[in-house]
């Protein structure tokens, strides 16, 4: 139980039954059904895209290029659709396009890290511009809406579940998946181990080559997934919809207690982090406070979490009491 | 004869610029010329503001929000019927308080900066969009527009003379005082320079400080030459600083960085900008190509720097 | 069948301007406790490195597993050859259970989507800490043990791997003398067991109480395997180094001035407690005891880096409150670090910038900027007279030899004109050579006034170079000696538990931190 409460994923836990309990004071509509649906399926790109950043943060990693690659995997479906016939083959084909589309790009991410060993963050910098650029030259940033899409894809869009929106399914089958990923295969692990000491791991015999190449192609992947999501959930593709979402998705894996310097970070935690922001948001709307006072909470959050969290670690490192002192 | 990098990359700035002379029709006409030199500063600042910050290993991803919220400070002065001076000063105190911040909880908490930066760049970016509800300021004196848009003695951009005297003072900075030792001495390896005596927790809050106060000059630049302030005020400049530096031979893990190769890259970034402007290229094929020359770069270095491993490792099997 | 678990033959490596090895061999019996031994640089881990797959050696190497010739160029073909390596600073994974821990790698040549078999896993580890009579819950993460732990899972990773050949480098650096001895059980029991054990050390009666054969390498060269039993210290000594080489003990009495430092009732939790001593002018002080006694601490705490909970500093009487790194170099107190790489130099940076960097407030010119000039000409005095080489200023410290770094640390230190000085393990990874060197140097340090402390677990070097004995034991100071009195014997008993007479006393006899500095 100890061990438990000391967990970081508990105190978020804790932070966001705080949250939701005043804001159930505020307004009568937070604690329906409908509003929590309302801001998961709101967040299912935001919690795919963290998801997968997950596994980039605890090798140690950062990818700032998520967005602009699920913008070009969104845009790609986009003009897609004018090829495609209107049937549910359709949607099943796209299952299979968007995320081989999106793996292509987080390969070349993960090559360049990985082969090339260029700093991750100096790697999706530079994707990020090329991607972001190709895309808005193509495009010439307009939108394209919904009336080029097939029917089966609308469809597909408004379908729901056992009253639960199809998008929510897609976000829980991500979350299992990569949690099953994480805990219970070879690859899974070998993430956890070279976040946790690249150097050991190199001496039992891990590549960790291949497992930094593994993760930024994950992370495409799953790009590739959440541009169907964002285009099911906007019903159109917008170039400019996702600018600056990276570091949301980065904040998110953060706050969901992942350490930006390798070998901690677990799905659910994320999925925590992705709660708390998206619960903080609907509270702020809820409590009707200017819209515009929602990202200095936000902002706020976020510096007093790191700090508190870093913070904590430094106690818990001063109490290990190196020697025994005699009494 | 050897080169240094910056050496090497001055020649490929030079290249790049009468490449672009030769096929960009009116590059090297003088409306050209200026207007490159007006463009130029905004994004120099701001990209030397983000190498100090690299040199020390650290990030600073709310350097454009900082920039900007100093803009604002600056605009509601001068809409207020305040002058210009008490606009700078005022601008250069809303950077600095931005700063202070970033540098306090860096330095003294201990808190990686990417972190505290990615959250304070929300923040600033909230305490924006609260301040100016989303709108934009403009409407300022003629004095005031003069700092982006005027010349010095009617010939040189005065902005640009500004880039100028701060890029020499960076370079002063960094190359002549105990703190710009201690920045390059900490970036290398912040135990043994705190084991040394230098008090690393300021040497820290100097670099955001500074910082921000490249930023809040970058700030009174555009919001000159734009005569209007908004919350996205030099936000695309974010990525493109830390692409600036990089590609400037800044480390990306601390420890070197010079101002010439920052400011040599910034000129090959305009460089690039502007020609394929003239070209009738997009304006965003412009990212495209900066992300390629930063991606090719780095990849010829860690070719370069393999080959040259080999050719040691060879040279020294044959003396073996 | 062959008797040897391990031959290999004609191992040559080349680095970029060095020969690390030079035609040397190693041939390890079934079930024996070989030693490995060397000089730092000798070559011993870049052998070790090799055997390991992770240093390809040059063409020409041969190595015979069991009698049949084998090729190493992965990691995981030695793994498969059954050779575990413990190295130094260890394997592990914080972040993972000790479970996990003991058995990852097994499954480093299978398909990445293989499912994990916890049940398996845990059976596993569960087996080698049984076979290892270890107390370790195999769920904890592996963060929360402590190192000689760590160490023991590391064997139990080993022994999960079944491994024939269990290669130790240096593992004994950072135990305590209790868990030492607790290694050496472990390792009598794993040889019992027919697995044969490589032993790096350079603590030679640590050698003396494992081994049953070894080998000695000199500057990459190879010099022969022996039995150790036909062998005596002096001889042992005498392979590593080619010469004899001993220190003679300090027996000069130096006639001390007044008291120029002065500490008090310092105190931190769980680092040490009640410290009180002084120093007089022209005295060299030397701290010893294990490690872990809390002397690295304690000196840190001096220098400002480690807050202490309590205590008085007085430097020629007068009261003093050092809060800093920066403090501490105000009031005249330098500190030189056992890490020498992590802590003592910045590496990339010239040995200009490292010497000036205490003083840099002290080389600006009228305009407050840094005079290039004075700092060259001060790096410059301290290469010229401390003899660093090679004499080049601009020269990177991370391309200067051991001792030659720690010449540059020291002459960091002396340009800041400290009052006192501590010095932590003053000669830790310097060949014998430059240890002398550094010996004189401190003695003429303290001639000159300076208050020099010296921390060193090589009780020669304590007797060679300190004028009174200060022995810590768990965060106390248990004892203090003359160098007059002052025996290794006496040093060893106030360094253990002196408690318990019977283990204090064994240990008398055989003193194992008593070795020859080498």
């Amino acid at each position: 139980m100890k061990e438990l409460l000391k967990q970081k994923e508990i105190s978020i836990l804790a932070i966001i039954l705080l949250i939701g309990a005043v804001l159930s004071f505020v307004s009568p509509v937070f604690l329906t059904i409908g509003n929590f649906l309302d801001i998961i399926e709101g967040n299912v790109v935001l919690g795919i895209l963290a998801i997968g950043m997950t596994l980039i943060i605890i090798t140690s990693d950062i990818d700032v290029s998520v967005a602009a690659v699920t913008t070009a995997v969104a845009v790609s479906i986009g003009y897609l659709f004018t090829y495609l016939p209107d049937s549910w083959i359709s949607v099943l084909l796209l299952f299979l396009i968007a995320p081989v589309i999106g793996l292509v790009m987080g390969l070349v991410n993960g090559l360049l890290v990985s082969i090339i060993e260029i700093p991750a963050i100096v790697v999706t910098l530079g994707t990020l511009n090329i991607i972001a650029g190709i895309v808005l030259y193509i495009t010439n940033g307009n939108y394209i809406n919904s009336t080029s899409f097939p029917k089966s894809f609308m469809e597909f869009a408004n379908y729901e579940l056992l009253g639960i929106p199809i998008l929510i399914y897609l976000l829980a089958i991500v979350a299992i998946g990569t949690w099953y990923i994480l805990k219970h295969t070879l690859i899974g692990r070998s993430v956890l181990a070279i976040g946790g000491n690249t150097q050991s791991s190199v001496r039992v015999g891990i590549d960790y080559k291949k497992v930094k190449l593994f993760v930024f192609a994950y992370m495409g992947v799953l790009a590739g997934i959440a541009a169907i999501a964002q285009t099911a959930y906007t019903k159109a593709v917008d170039p400019n919809g996702m600018l600056g979402l990276e570091l949301t998705v980065i904040a998110a894996v953060v706050l969901g207690g992942a350490n930006i310097h390798g070998g901690r970070g677990s799905v659910h935690g994320t999925l925590l982090g992705v709660l708390l922001l998206a619960i903080m948001q609907n509270g702020m709307i809820l409590a009707r406070i200017d819209t515009y006072w929602q990202n200095v909470v936000t902002g706020a959050i976020i510096v007093i979490a790191v700090s508190y969290d870093h913070i904590s670690y430094k106690r818990s490192q001063d109490k290990l009491a190196k020697i025994e002192v005699e009494a | 004869m050897k080169l240094s990098k910056e050496s090497i990359l001055g020649l490929i700035a030079l290249g790049t610029f009468l490449l672009l002379a030769l096929i960009a029709p009116g590059f090297l006409s003088s409306n050209n010329i200026t207007s490159m030199m007006f463009q130029l500063p905004e994004f120099g600042l701001i990209a030397l503001a983000m190498m100090v910050v690299i040199v020390t290993g650290g990030i600073d991803l709310s350097i454009t929000y900082i920039a900007a919220l100093s803009g604002v400070g600056a605009a509601l002065m001068l809409t207020n019927g305040y002058g210009m001076l008490p606009a700078i000063i005022v601008a250069i105190l809303f950077a600095l308080a931005c700063g202070a911040f970033n540098g306090f909880v860096i330095s003294k908490i201990g808190v990686s900066p990417i972190l505290v930066t990615l959250g304070t760049m929300v923040l600033f970016e909230g305490i924006i969009l609260a301040i100016t509800k989303g709108n934009s300021i403009s409407g300022f004196s003629d004095g005031y527009s003069l700092i982006g848009n005027g010349y010095y003695l009617g010939l040189v951009p005065l902005s640009i003379v500004i880039f100028v005297l701060f890029a020499i003072i960076t370079a002063i900075l960094l190359s002549k005082t105990s703190w710009g030792r201690s920045v390059y001495m900490y970036g290398s390896n912040e135990t043994a320079t705190l084991f040394s005596g230098v008090k690393n927790s300021r040497v820290l809050m100097k670099v955001y400080l500074y910082a921000s106060l490249l930023a809040a000059i970058s700030a009174i630049i555009m919001t000159s030459r734009y005569n209007s302030v908004k919350v996205d005020l030099g936000s695309s400049y974010l990525l493109q600083s830390v692409a600036a530096a990089v590609l400037g031979g800044t480390n990306i893990h601390g420890g070197y960085g010079k101002v010439i190769g920052t400011v040599y890259a910034v000129m090959i970034f305009q460089f690039i900008r502007n020609g394929l402007n003239l070209l009738g290229f997009h304006s965003s094929l412009v990212d495209v190509v900066i992300g390629a020359i930063l991606i090719l770069v780095l990849a010829m270095n860690f070719f370069s720097d393999k080959f040259k491993k080999a050719a040691e490792t060879r040279k020294a099997e044959k003396a073996a | 069948m062959s008797d040897y678990i391990l031959q290999m033959k004609n191992i040559s490596k080349t680095f970029p301007g060095v020969k690390a090895l030079d035609n040397v061999e190693l041939e390890v019996k079934k079930g024996e406790v070989h030693a490995l031994i060397g000089e730092n640089g000798a070559g011993k881990s870049t052998l070790i490195k090799i055997l390991a797959g992770i240093h390809k050696p040059d063409p020409g190497a041969k190595f015979y597993f069991e009698g049949e010739e084998a090729k190493i160029n992965k990691p995981i073909d030695a793994t498969l050859k059954g050779v575990s390596i413990i190295y130094q600073d260890l394997s592990l994974f914080p972040n993972l259970s000790v479970a996990e821990n003991i058995y990852i790698g097994q499954d480093s040549n299978k398909k990445p989507w293989k499912k994990i078999n916890w049940k398996n896993i845990k059976k596993t580890a569960e087996r080698a800490l049984e076979e290892l009579e270890v107390d370790i819950d195999p769920n904890t993460t592996v963060e929360r043990l402590s190192i000689a732990q760590q160490q023991l899972v590391e064997i139990a990773r080993a022994l999960a791997f079944e491994a024939k050949l269990i290669v130790m480098d240096e593992p004994t650096s950072a135990l305590s003398s209790s868990e030492v001895e607790k290694l050496y059980r472990v390792v009598d029991k794993l040889s019992s067991r027919g697995i044969s054990i490589i032993f790096i050390s350079h603590k030679l009666k640590e050698l003396f109480r494992v081994s049953d054969r070894f080998t000695v390498l000199r500057d990459g060269k190879y010099v022969g395997s022996y039995q150790t039993e036909e062998i005596d210290e002096s001889k042992l000594i005498n392979l590593m180094v080619g010469r004899d080489v001993s220190y003679e003990k300090n027996e000069k009495e130096v006639e001390t001035g007044e008291t120029i430092f002065q500490i008090s009732n310092f105190s931190k939790q769980g680092n040490f407690k009640d410290i009180s001593f002084s120093l007089k002018k022209g005295e060299v002080l030397g701290i010893t005891g294990l490690v872990g006694s809390g002397r690295t601490e304690l000196a840190q705490a001096i220098f400002g880096v480690n807050k202490p909970d309590s205590g008085e500093l007085k430097i020629y009487g007068n009261d003093v409150q050092i809060r800093s790194s920066a403090d501490a170099v105000k009031k005249g107190v330098a500190y030189i670090p056992e890490a020498r790489q992590t802590q003592g130099l910045v590496l990339e940076q010239s040995i200009i910038n490292n010497i000036s960097l205490p003083i840099l407030n002290r080389m600006r010119n009228k305009l407050k900027l840094i005079d290039r000039k004075s700092e060259v000409q001060l790096a410059e005095q301290y290469i010229k007279s401390l003899d660093v080489r090679p004499a080049l200023p601009d020269l990177p410290a991370s391309k200067l030899s051991g001792g030659n770094q720690q010449k540059v640390v020291i002459g960091k230190w002396l340009s800041a004109q400290p009052k006192i000085l501590i010095i932590d393990e003053p000669t830790n990874g310097i060949d014998i050579g430059a240890k002398t060197e550094i010996h004189k140097l401190l003695r003429r340090l303290a001639n000159d006034g300076i208050g020099v402390i010296m921390i060193s677990s090589e009780l020669p070097e304590i007797l060679a170079v300190s004028d009174r004995v200060l022995v810590m034991r768990q965060g106390r100071i248990s004892g203090e000696l003359g160098i007059k009195e002052a025996t290794q014997e006496k040093i060893m008993s106030y360094a253990l538990n002196s408690g318990n007479k019977d283990e204090s006393s064994e240990v008398l006899n055989e003193p194992n931190q008593v070795s020859q500095g080498v």
